[in-house]
This record gives structure tokens, sequence and C-alpha cells, in this order.
């Protein structure tokens, strides 16, 4: 039987660090991914001369080699920088609305603040207030957690012992008069999954912050080039890796782990496994019913499944500019709404009024798709359910209806789409759970309430010894979370190993 | 940190609460057990046990096999999409794809239609061997080659070469069958009337519906044929057509086709975006592919050492994937025309030839991946599978 000091179930970004920590170790480790492709989510697909990219809009926590942020350092830490190179976006984002309101925020907190006041200069001192306590909530909440302050308390830290756990639309409606502003401020609840009376304000707080103060990045070749890069470096340290081949039992005996099995039906014998499939999948398909604890389950259920995506991916023979794309993050809105009525549109198979994003990477990259061409990625969140109700027969129909929907939509702000569509693909929430195995083609994990946050949940370890999870669903979701989820994750096997 | 701090965060007990009552009413997860699989086998099966219900002849040298499922489901497809069949001849584990000939709307059967290939494995084996009754096994729908009605044109104009008529036959009797607002001219080259497919039902259905326009043009002519001959021209086309706005050009059939009627279609002004063409497997002589290193002869054999284990030898004409498939490794695949990358391989040394329309992902490149079943060796190589 084959032997490894680990197996990681999956090669998704959380899956990819994991395997790549443990490998820079010296173990004998073997990574295992059902799809033909490194990446999960962050990979990209070929369709005539277009790459097109699956899933980064905004790269987080990168920084400048001379302002490296927490991301950079984890991928330096796995000798990967070199084989990467990184394309910063000088936008932080565009809104767009259909009765001709435009905005168009750069990543630099003085110029954010002066074209809002600009914009709403009834709000200017709320303006104000609100990016003083994103600043004061982030560096606060840093000092305490990201540097691990010995003695922290309610004096030394104020807004973290306040607002951590408070709602967002709370803190919005206290600064805010002007609703148009506050639900601007709000749009990044797309990259969440939930709408900001839902979600708390420390999301808003620190994704505001790493975009500005690290930047918004993009990646040369895509966040395939990054998913090549770490297996590359995974595999050069002698790690091996097999695609194609998807794990069908983990082997559990006396509460720990002891080895795997794979669809081929090839027996693995390991302690340890860092899982990036879902729990979900973890405890109900891979693990047997009997060996999984008493309370797992019961934990798990008082969590519920993120949103899929309903994607839209175009080629076009021309430049943006031709096209009036002059920026490469465009949020399209059709109304100010940010409330829960954002979940209605959600819940429901078409499209009409929903919030969507819109990426145009050859506007920071113009080496994105091939020269005198361009691409957008336009996404929206929809829940699977009602997409999992659908007919097969009526299957293809109804995408193309809702695909058509949103054409529209885009084609009400840049008219000309239509005209230079060389290529187009659309993912459903079904493509979604094709591609990542996820329940309900979730791509954001459990929802991220509060009470799901890392502080209430038992995060990547799990009551079975020798199983951790690296993943969206053990916290955060979102690129630089996830990859650093892995590194986390193989953090604490190496940890365990030494300790035993 | 000794005591985690968020306890004291202002609106820990209420969260605590809720917690509580979540669990409570909470969501029974055993249920979604395997949910994911059995869901995505309606749509995109990655494997399906079909069997053979009927052989039909066509041509001398074509059959269609009509499919059924053996567990009696099958999943819907677009018109134009193929399946792959994984097969096991002679003891080499091996696939091939075919485009389903019959319509979407017919949904108890898949037909694929099988024209035979000079000391082709498959084809010869599919035409000769297989009886009524017989099982296959084979990969759910899959490929890129179909009407899409966000940007495609309602007026379609199609070419085909040889089994390239099997993704159209499947399209035109959709439209007539199903009623749908589309207009189809199809152009058909064969070297002789005898050798097309389909012709008898296409012709009928041309005379008996204005939409579809049905036009052989054979290559070497009997005496006495009437009706276009020789190549497919942009002359012919456009003499047909009229005006080519507002219509969209289809192509399916082998490489040497493309490389005719692309430019011909370039001619006539009609934009890259319009023209779609359907992959059709690898290049046959690869050594008369522009680009290949002259010096090295199709019979020449190099070493190739795969996952550090075991080498084999693989000939410098053949795709390096089915050398691998000959020596019974185990590689996926599904559309053997290097577009889908499902049988990517990682080149750790040494040197292939890969056309260069072939689409591989810019990091992959960067890294030494190929496709490896348009991939053709050209000096000793190792791999990793
Ligand atoms: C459309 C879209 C847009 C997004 N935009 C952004 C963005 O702009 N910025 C951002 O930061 N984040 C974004 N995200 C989210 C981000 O991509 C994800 O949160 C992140 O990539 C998840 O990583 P993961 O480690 O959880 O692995 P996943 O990507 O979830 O991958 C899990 C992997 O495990 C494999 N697997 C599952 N079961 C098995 C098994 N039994 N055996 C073997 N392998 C198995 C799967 O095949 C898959 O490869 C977006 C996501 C999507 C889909
Ligand atoms: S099998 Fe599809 S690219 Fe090789």
């Amino acid at each position: 039987m084959e032997k490894y000091d680990a197996v990681v179930i999956g090669a998704g970004n959380g899956g990819l660090t994991a395997s790549a920590g443990l490998a820079r170790k010296g173990l004998n480790v073997l990574l295992l991914e059902r799809h033909n492709i490194p990446g999960g989510c962050a990979t990209s697909f070929c369709r005539g001369r277009f790459e097109f990219e699956v899933a980064l809009h905004q790269l987080s926590g990168m920084g400048t080699p001379e302002k490296p942020g927490p991301l950079r350092m984890s991928l330096a830490s796995l000798g990967v920088l070199d084989d990467l190179e990184f394309v910063e976006m000088s936008d932080l984002f565009s809104v767009w609305m259909p009765d001709g309101f435009r905005l168009a925020l750069k990543a630099d907190k003085t110029r954010v603040i002066s074209v809002l006041e600009e914009k709403f200069p009834h709000q200017k001192e709320a303006i104000n207030r609100f990016f003083d306590l994103v600043y004061k909530y982030a560096n606060e909440m840093l000092a305490a957690f990201f540097f691990k302050d010995p003695s922290p308390s309610r004096e030394k830290y104020p807004a973290l012992y306040k607002y951590a756990f408070k709602p967002a639309n709370e803190v919005m409606d206290d600064i805010f008069s002007d609703p148009l502003l506050k639900n601007l401020l709000s749009v990044y609840w797309g990259y969440l999954g939930l709408p900001p009376n839902r979600l708390s304000f420390a999301y808003f707080a620190m994704l505001f912050f790493v975009y500005i103060e690290f930047k918004p990045f993009h990646i040369k070749g895509g966040s395939q080039a990054l998913s090549n890069a770490i297996t590359n470096k995974f595999l050069s340290n002698g790690g091996t890796a097999r695609f194609n081949c998807g794990v069908k039992k983990i082997i559990v005996k006396n509460g720990a782990v002891q080895g795997v099995i794979t669809e081929d039906g090839d027996h693995i014998e390991t302690k340890y496994v860092i899982s990036n499939a879902s729990q979900v999948t973890t405890y109900t398909q891979l693990v047997d019913s009997e060996e999984v604890p008493d309370g797992v389950l019961r934990e798990m259920g008082g969590r519920s499944l993120s949103p899929s995506a309903f994607t839209m991916f175009i080629g076009f023979d021309c430049e943006p500019g031709e096209l009036g794309i002059t920026e490469t993050t465009n949020f399209l809105l059709d109304g100010i709404d940010a409330t829960d009525r954002v979940l209605n549109p959600m819940r429901r198979v078409d499209i009409s009024d929903e919030t969507m994003v819109m990426s145009c990477y050859d506007v920071s990259d113009p080496d994105f798709s091939p020269p005198g061409t361009c691409q957008v990625n336009i996404v929206t969140l929809k829940y699977g359910e009602p997409w999992m109700r659908i007919p097969p027969t009526q299957y293809h129909r109804i995408k193309y209806r809702c695909a058509e929907s949103m054409l529209r939509r885009i084609e009400a702000i840049f008219p000309d789409v239509r005209k230079h569509i060389e290529e187009l693909e659309v993912a459903t929430p079904l493509t979604h759970m094709r591609y990542l195995g996820h329940p309900n083609g979730a791509i954001y994990g459990f929802e991220q309430y509060t009470k799901d946050s890392m502080f209430f949940q038992p995060g990547r370890h799990s009551p079975i010894g020798g199983l951790y999870f690296a993943s969206g669903w053990i916290g955060d979701c979102g690129f630089q979370p996830t990859l650093q989820a892995g590194m986390s994750a193989a953090k604490s096997v190496l940890r365990k190993l030494n300790s035993n | 940190m000794k005591k985690p701090i968020f306890k004291e965060f202002d609106g820990y007990n209420g969260i605590v609460e809720e917690i509580e009552t979540s669990r409570k009413y909470g969501t029974d997860y055993a249920v979604y057990r395997d949910s994911v699989d059995k869901q995505i086998n309606l749509l995109h099966p990655s494997r399906m046990k079909l069997h053979i219900s009927e052989i039909i002849d066509e041509t001398s040298s074509t059959k269609t096999l009509r499919l059924v499922s053996q567990d009696g489901y099958l999943p819907p497809f677009l018109a134009g999409q193929y399946i792959a069949l994984f097969l096991e001849l002679s003891g080499i584990r091996t696939s091939r794809p075919y485009t389903i000939s019959s319509p979407p709307n017919q949904t108890g059967f898949y037909e694929i239609t099988i024209r035979r290939v000079e000391d082709g494995l498959v084809s010869n084996y599919l035409l000769d061997e297989v009886k009524k009754g017989d099982g296959l096994e084979s990969s759910g729908p899959a490929g890129q080659f179909y009407h899409n009605p966000l940007f495609h044109d309602r007026t379609m104009v199609c070419i085909a070469g040889g089994s390239g008529i099997t993704p159209f036959r499947s399209m035109i009797r959709e439209i007539v069958e199903c009623g749908l607002e589309r207009a189809i001219y199809i152009f058909y080259g064969n070297k002789n009337l005898n050798d097309a497919i389909f012709h008898d039902e296409l012709r009928s259905l041309s005379d008996r519906f204005e939409n579809i326009n049905y036009l052989p043009v054979i290559e070497e002519p009997q005496e006495g044929y009437e009706g276009p001959t020789g190549f497919i021209t942009g002359d012919l086309i456009r003499e047909i057509i009229g005006e080519p706005a507002e219509k969209t050009f289809y192509l399916c059939g082998p490489q040497g086709m493309y490389d005719f009627c692309v430019p011909e279609l370039e001619r006539l002004g009609i934009p890259k975006r319009k023209i779609r063409k359907d992959v059709y497997g690898a290049p046959a002589h690869i050594c008369d592919y522009p680009g290949w290193p002259e010096e090295i002869k199709a019979d020449e054999v190099f070493a190739v050492k795969v996952d550090g284990g075991p080498t084999i030898e693989a000939r410098a004409g053949e795709p390096l994937m089915l050398a691998l498939e000959k020596k019974g490794m185990k590689i996926s695949s599904l559309c053997r025309s290097g577009e889908c990358s499902k049988c990517r391989v990682k080149i750790l040394s040494g040197k292939v030839f890969q056309p260069a329309w072939v689409p591989v992902r810019k990091s992959d490149r960067q890294f030494g991946y190929v496709h490896s079943c348009v991939s053709f060796p050209v000096a000793d190589l190792e791999i990793l599978l």
C-alpha cells in the first residue's frame, strides 16, 4: 500500500498552499484533485483565442514589494513570488446605474474621500467619520489579533470591542443620512454574499482597509498562474500530485485518520488528511457516518450554505475603450437597495434587477487578452437551490434566457457590446457545483454570519484525529483568506507531528 | 492572549443565543450526502453505460449506431456536441469522440455516425465488430460547437467535409422538428456523391423546408454530374447565400478544409467572430504541418520516461497520448483534439511539437504543460502525468 506523511484532498487555494507548505518542510505529501487542473475556483479556461478568468476579481492583501501585505508575505514564504507577476489596479471600484449615475473610486484613501465629498457635499463630515472608523477598527483588529497583543483590553481597543459584532447597516445608519451614499459604500457585500444588515461591520471595515492600504491586484495569466505556480513549487519540493483523481473515502478508525481511498480504488495510508472539500462533503460523504463524532452534524446544521453564482464570460474583438469600459471593476446597480430585499433576486432563477460585478482585466493589464481584444467577467450571486429544481431538459433554455437578461443589463450601459462578441460562455450555479463539488454550488462556503465566524466555530480543526480543513468553508472566503487557511492548516499538521 | 477577548465584545451574548437557536432549527446535512453527484449526473455524467439498439447503414464506408441508455436516462445536449466512447481494444484502453448526429429533441436515444478511417483502430472496430445489443461506455455530452443564441445569427452558413456533416445533421433536424426560427445553408464537400452521408435525407428536407438549403459539392464528380464541383470556394458561397452580413459561419471537417475555407471566408470580409470551427481530432499528417522540424521523420522513435518510473517508446508521428495508451498507462481524455485540456501532462525535459493553435493556458505554457492528444515527441522526454 502507498504511504504518505499527509494527503491533501482538493487543489483549490486552500489545498494548494496546505500541500506546498507541508512539502516545503520535507514531508512526503500526496495531493489529490478530481478535476484535471489545479485551482478550484482559482482557474481559467480557453475558448477560441481567449483564456477566461473564472473567479479572481480583485486580489486583496498583496501590497507592494516595499510595503508588503500579509498575502505577499505568505506567498514569499512559499517561494512562488519569482514565478508570478502581479498587476496593481489603480481603481477601487466604479458604480454604474441605468439612470446615468456614475461613481469611480481610486484605491487611495484621500482620493476616495475627496470624490465622495464632491458628489455628496452634504455628507462631508459623515464620510470622514466613516473612513476614520474603518481605519481605527482595522488597526485595532490587527494590533490585537495579527500582532497578537499579550494584554488587550476595551480601553486599548474601543472600536474593536464595540463594532466587531455589530451589523454593518447599523453602523452605516448611525453615520450616514443619504441612502444612496450608504448603499454605494456597501457594494462590496457582493464579495461576501450577504446584505449589510446580515454582515458584521468588521467585514466591510477590513475589506476597505486591505483594498485601500494594500491595493487591489490581478495576476498576469490570471488566477490559474497562481495555482500553477504553487503546484509547481509543491512538485519541485518532492510532492506528488494526481489530477483526475477524486477521493472517495477517508478511512477513520478509533477516532483517527488511517488513510484515504481514491475513486480508482487505490488505498493510501496516512495519518494526516487536510480536506479542501467542504465540511459537508467531508463529514457526510468521505468519512463513514459511524465514525463522525457526535455533535459535528449538529454544529454544522446551525450554518447555512452561501449562494452560488451566475457568471458570464465574454471575449470581445475590440479594446475596452471602444465599448466605453474605462475601469477594471464595475458594479452595475439597478437601484439602491442593500437590505434583505437583495436576497429575493438571489433566491430566484431569472435575472432582472440584481447587482452585478463586471471585471475587465484588460483595462489594468493590456496583455490579458490577445492584442486588439478584451474580455469581461460578469457575475451575480444566485442561490443554487432553485437551479437544482430545473428539469434537465429545460436547463439550456433557461440558462440562455438568464444570460440574455444579463446581456441586456450590460447593453443598457455599454450599448455596443453585442456587436463585438467573439466568444461567450455562461456558468450557472450548477456549473459551479460541477467544478467545485460543493453542495448547492456554494462559492463562499457557509454564509458569513458573525455567529459562524472563526471565533465561534471549529475552523480548520476536527474532533477526528489527524483531520484538518483548509478552505473557504472554515470561516472567511475569498482568495486571501483561503490561501492563508491552507498555510495555517499546514502549520497545524507540522505542530502536531513535532509534538508526537 | 490568555483568555479569548471576543467574549467581552459587545453583542457576544446575543450571538451565543443565536447559535443555540440556529442549531436547534438547523439543517440536516446528512441528506446532502451524494446530492452533488446526483445533480451533476443529470447533466454531465462522467461515464454513461449505453447499448446499441440499432445499426443503420449510411454509405459503403459509414454506419450510424443508435445508442440507448442502460439505465434509461440520457442527459440533454446541444446540437453539435459529442460524446467520447471509452473502449478497450486488443489490450489498449483508449477513447474516441463522436458527434451526436441525432437531434436533441430525440430524447430516447443518441445516434453517432461513424465513417471508416484507414487503419483506424476504433472506427474499424465499430464498423466491423460491434453488434446490436452490445454495450458501450461513454462520457456525457461535451463540446463547444453549437448555436449560441446570445450572439450567433439566426442564419447559419455551414461548411462540412466528410463525417463533418454529423453536427449539422443534428442541428438541421432540430430546426425542422422543433420549428426553430433559424435558416441554414449547408455546403457539403465530398470526393464522390456516394460518400455523402445523409444525402437523401438532407436533400428531401431541403426540398420541403424553405429555411433549409443543402448543397453538395463534389471534388471528383462522375461524368455528367450536374451541380457544383471542386472545393467550397468563397465565390460559390457568396453566389448561394448572397449578402454575408448577419450570418454566422460554421465549419466542421478535416484540417485541410479549414486551411482552404477559412481564408476564403476572410476574403469575403467575414470577421473572425463570425467563423466557428469544430474540433476534428489531431492533424493526420503531422510531419507536413507548418513548423514541424524537417529533420525528424514520422517513424523516428523517442524514449519517454513517465512519472520518474518506466520508460516507453513513442513515435514522432503519433500523439504522445496514444503512445501512453498503447503501453497501458492511464491517461484521461475527452475531445482528443486539443480543446478540453483533460489530457494535460507536464514535460519535465525534452520537447514535443504541438500546433500553435492549440488552446493551452498561458500559465500552463509557462510551466511546461502540453495537451498530450495533440503533442508529438520530437526528442527524448521526461513527463509527469
Ligand atoms: C465567480 C466567482 C468570483 C469570485 N471572485 C472573487 C474575488 O474577486 N476575490 C476573491 O478574493 N475571491 C473571489 N471568489 C472566491 C474565491 O475564489 C474562493 O473563495 C476561493 O478560491 C476558495 O478556495 P478554496 O480553497 O475554498 O477551494 P475551492 O476553490 O472551493 O476548491 C475546492 C477543490 O477541492 C476539489 N475537491 C472537492 N471534493 C473532492 C474530492 N472528494 N476529491 C478530490 N478533490 C475534491 C474540487 O475539485 C476543487 O478543486 C470568487 C469565486 C467565484 C466562483
Ligand atoms: S483530450 Fe481534450 S485536449 Fe486532449
